[in-house]
């Protein structure tokens, strides 16, 4: 007993003495102007034609998917370029934390698949969940170092949730329609971007200093540069994946 | 000025200092039953440690001749809870599916142990990941009275059966033949198909309406069964287990409690 | 008093029959590991004894063998080949070894050398949900038998409390003699399950496999058990009846215990119809009662665990003094039934599931002889038994393990020449291994 009553005492004493450093901390390096790294990630090889969905095992999602949908494990745009990559910092920021933003990414689903296919939010920002379509979809994100949930969602229906480790990145899926599947990229820091059909990217506000920079796919793997990046400089990146 | 402890210094500093005061994730609490990890282990080592691992992570030597795996206890999640999808359980959810077993898998009734001795093993169990000293478990779900079944119950909960999907991975009749169940596979990628309700197997995780209500409210995490508190109210959600009533092999087919039982204990 | 020691050899060879049953081929069948069911194999455990009285089944919807893959067969051997040292301190030997005609003088007697040991070879499990069997072939040097052949109708009228089986068995010992923790030939049985007292023409016992049906029951968690049997013990042997009665309970930090009675309760015959002057196998006539009755319990303290056992056996005059019922004359002087009290302590200590110690002690004591020539004190044993018990291979394909046991017996006034104590002693090593 009066061990656990010291251990109380002490507990209270230093976690407000480390209150005042963690208030510190926050402030450091706010001050040079900020530069950024953009670029593209590309990939060279032969692209074959993706697989068809077959979606028929559900009235609605056919109803609403008119065209077949097709399979985006790699997803290739004209001047190969690579759509749903992550980009992002993955060294250079020890030391120094950050709050996640207010705004919820958004992730929807719509004609039954994912919209976006890939998505990236930070540690503790909400993940808001939208179902467009009329039928009931599970949303079931298959983590390695957050926690494992499974909820359904009726058409309409608000769903939130946060995750609180950094993984990159999360597989989640629908297990009603088998072939809904995307990933979800948790970071603890807000340096990070998806790339869309054009395959760019920029990291934006990053302080002066040297980095990794790392593209992550879920199909190719990753591939890591370093980068110096100068106040108010912007650096370009290229990033290639070969099959 | 000179930063002395950044900010995740002070974090870790902070929880082990607090961590005298929280409950030691090395003790279980399950009644009046104090269980201990010091005395679980032991009893791991005689009785769990050949389906379930050294480490705890499911891979004994007698893993990969098993289907269901032996549960990976490093990753917290766990099929059978009151608690909601995606927290960690009760202490008494898992001595509740110590003493049941869980049926049609590989996992024996432990019943024949002592209650302190079961205790202990939840204690121990609860080591093999950090999440339970990180975490609290979630508010239990409240299972409220079940209002007497009705054909009119049974026939909207047959059309909720059907507007939620069950029937996808369940089939028109439950016998768990879906158009999506063949596909399905569980958090480890190993193939899972969907209970089939008309055969007259015991479920997991017990088996009254009581538990079909929790089943339905918490899911299964770990496999494809989702919780359905986005899309069910309580009264919908009471239909659907009346309906599942009407799937269900009568109950003559069932074969008797051998050690297992609904209630635990 | 020559007589005497010729049943007591009988008892001794008898006894020497050990099969003994730890069963892999469990273990195999659901992945659980040998110490989940046992003790220290072939001792059971609670959770063990609970798999057992269900019929061989977990209750988890696997037990019938449909679930099973097709390459599992319900099959367990065991051997144990060993190394002894047996001494008896006053054996009948020619003064002159080789000379049939030099007569006959005590002498000590000393038997070594390495045992390649019987094999047990068993098939046990569920036929189907609810039906469990059980077929143990024993092939021993110089004699190969059926040991046990049963089907047990498991959970009849769906309750635990009826179940009936039929067959060849081993009947329901209050401490198990099949499963004990010793293995030699001397000190690795219980005497008091085959004694027979000297003179007694009667050789029942609760030891060995009866033929007959047993009905038993037990509650949900196995800590009240119940069976009662109908049976024939010997071939020749009219019925007898066997009842067993157990309770456990907790005890707060110390474990779980098991107190008991047992009553086995019978008739033998005294003398056969006879053709052309040869008996007649089983057209026994002339049958006279005999009993064993007592109480047991088994006790866990942590990491000790110990057996108490006591029996109070008595025959009838007849049985006891080998004299036909139609021979009232024949009788000799003084002649009673015999009666006798019994029994043993064993003590364990499992310092890990691996490593087991056992020590044990046994005594018969005649209170009374069935006639007044037999020496008071004939009869009369005292035996104990230390030995320990490493297993390096415990897993649930096989278990190894290896033995040494040291065991003594006191025969009082058995000598055969002088009458004094006839000492037998043993040392064993080697393997018990399980398959």
């Amino acid at each position: 007993m009066k061990k656990k009553y010291l251990c109380g005492v002490t507990a209270v004493v230093v976690s407000l003495g480390s209150m005042f450093w963690l208030a510190h901390t926050a402030t450091v390096a706010a001050d040079a102007p900020a530069g950024s790294v953009t670029g593209v990630v590309k990939f060279q090889g032969a692209v074959l034609p993706p697989a068809r969905i077959d979606m028929s095992s559900d009235p609605n999602c056919l109803k609403a998917h008119p065209s077949p949908g097709t399979v985006e494990d790699i997803v290739v745009h004209s001047g190969g370029v690579l759509e749903n990559a992550v980009v992002y910092v993955s060294g250079g920021l020890e030391g120094r934390t950050f709050q996640p933003p207010a705004e919820p990414v958004v992730l929807e689903q719509k004609g039954c698949t994912y919209k976006p296919h890939v998505i990236a939010l930070q540690t503790n920002q909400k993940l808001s969940v939208v179902n467009s379509d009329s039928t009931t979809h599970n949303i079931h994100p298959i983590p390695n170092n957050n926690r494992e949930w499974n909820m359904t969602q009726p058409p309409g229906v608000p769903l939130e949730q946060t995750f609180a480790r950094e993984e990159i990145a999360v597989p989640v899926k629908c297990n009603i329609h088998p072939w809904m599947r995307g990933y979800i990229a948790v970071f603890k820091h807000p340096y990070f971007a998806v790339t869309d059909k054009d395959g760019s990217f920029e990291l934006k506000n990053l302080p002066p200093g040297s980095y990794t920079i790392t593209v992550w796919h879920g199909k190719l793997g990753t591939q890591s540069q370093k980068v110096t990046v100068g106040e108010g400089k912007t650096e370009k990146l290229e990033f290639a994946f070969k099959q | 000025m000179r930063v002395l402890i950044d900010g995740k210094g002070a974090a870790v500093v902070l929880f082990l200092l607090l961590s005298c005061w929280i409950s030691p994730a090395q003790e279980s609490r399950i009644g009046n039953l104090v269980g201990n990890a010091k005395h679980g282990k032991a009893l791991y080592q005689r009785y769990c440690i050949f389906c379930h691992g050294p480490e705890g992570d499911g891979r004994g030597d007698s893993a990969p001749y098993l289907d269901p795996k032996p549960r990976d206890f490093t990753k917290a999640t766990f099929k059978c809870r009151s608690t909601p999808s995606g927290s960690l359980p009760l202490d008494s959810d898992l001595y509740d599916t110590i003493t049941r077993g869980v049926h049609s898998s590989g996992m024996p009734s432990w019943r024949p142990l002592l209650r302190q001795e079961r205790a202990d093993l939840v204690a121990y169990i609860k080591t093999f990941s950090s999440r339970f000293q990180e975490e609290q478990p979630g508010t239990p779900i409240q299972v409220p009275p079940e209002p007497p079944t009705s054909p009119e119950s049974v026939k909207r909960g047959g059309e909720l059966f059907q507007s939620v999907n069950c029937w996808l991975c369940h089939g028109k009749e439950g016998r768990g033949n879906g158009p999506s169940a063949s596909s399905l596979t569980d958090s480890r990628n190993y193939p899972i198909t969907p209970f089939d309700l008309t055969s007259g197997t015991r479920l997991k995780c017990g088996d009254s309406d009581q538990g079909i209500f929790r089943d339905l409210s918490t899911g299964l995490d770990g496999t494809p069964m989702p919780s359905f508190t986005s899309a069910l109210n309580p009264d919908q959600m009471w239909d659907v287990v009346h309906f599942i009533a009407t799937l269900r092999a009568p109950a003559k087919h069932h074969s008797i409690e051998l050690t297992a039982s609904p209630k635990a204990d | 008093m020559k007589t005497f020691g010729a049943w007591l050899l009988l008892g001794v060879l008898l006894a020497s029959v050990r099969p003994a049953l730890a069963i892999p081929a469990f273990a195999r069948k659901y992945g659980l590991p040998c110490s989940a069911c046992h003790e220290a194999w072939p001792l059971l455990n609670n959770f063990g004894q609970t798999f057992k009285d269900n019929g061989y089944q977990l209750g988890n919807g696997r037990d019938a063998p449909i679930y099973h893959q097709p390459e599992y067969w319900p099959i367990t051997f065991r051997v144990t080949p060993t190394w002894h040292r047996e001494n008896n301190n006053r054996a009948a030997v020619d003064a002159i070894p080789g000379s049939g005609s030099s007569g006959l003088v005590e002498a000590s007697v000393t038997k070594t050398g390495f045992d390649p040991s019987s094999i047990d070879l068993l098939a046990a499990g569920t036929l189907s949900n609810n039906i469990s069997f059980f077929v143990q072939p024993f092939i021993g040097t110089g004699s190969t038998f059926l040991a046990q052949a049963w089907v047990r109708f498991d959970n009849l009228a769906r309750t635990h409390w009826l179940n009936l089986k039929v067959g060849k068995f081993e009947l329901d010992e209050p401490i198990s003699q099949e499963r004990t923790l010793t293995i030699s030939n001397t000190g690795g049985t219980y005497y008091n399950y085959f004694f027979t007292p000297p003179g007694d023409s009667n050789f029942a016992g609760i030891g060995g496999n009866p033929v007959g049906a047993e009905l038993s029951g037990h509650s949900q968690n196995d800590y009240t058990r119940y069976s009662i049997a109908l049976l024939s013990a010997f071939p020749n042997q009219t019925y007898s009846g066997y009842a067993n009665f157990t309770q456990s309970f907790e005890l707060p930090k110390l474990g779980l215990q098991r107190v008991g009675v047992y009553g086995y309760l019978g008739e033998a015959p005294t003398f056969f119809q006879t053709s052309g002057g040869t008996p007649i196998q089983g057209a026994g006539l002339g049958n006279r009662s005999f009993y064993r009755a007592g109480a047991y319990g088994i006790w866990y303290v942590g990491k000790f665990d110990f057996d108490t056992f006591f029996l109070h056996g008595q025959d009838n005059v007849f049985l006891g003094n080998s004299v036909p019922a139609n021979q009232a004359a024949a009788l000799p002087l003084g002649a009673t039934g015999p009666a006798w009290n019994g029994g043993f302590v064993e003590a364990h200590y499992l310092y890990n599931p691996r490593l087991v110690l056992t020590g044990k002690y046994e005594l018969i004591r005649m209170s009374r002889q069935a006639n007044s020539n037999i020496p008071s004190e004939l009869g009369n044993l005292d035996t104990w038994t230390v030995g320990y018990r490493w297993y390096p291979i415990m897993n649930p394909r096989a278990g190894l393990a290896w033995v040494q046991e040291y065991s003594r017996i006191l025969n009082a006034e058995a000598a055969p020449i002088s009458g004094r104590a006839d000492i037998n002693s043993s040392l064993l090593m080697g393997f018990d291994f399980d398959f």
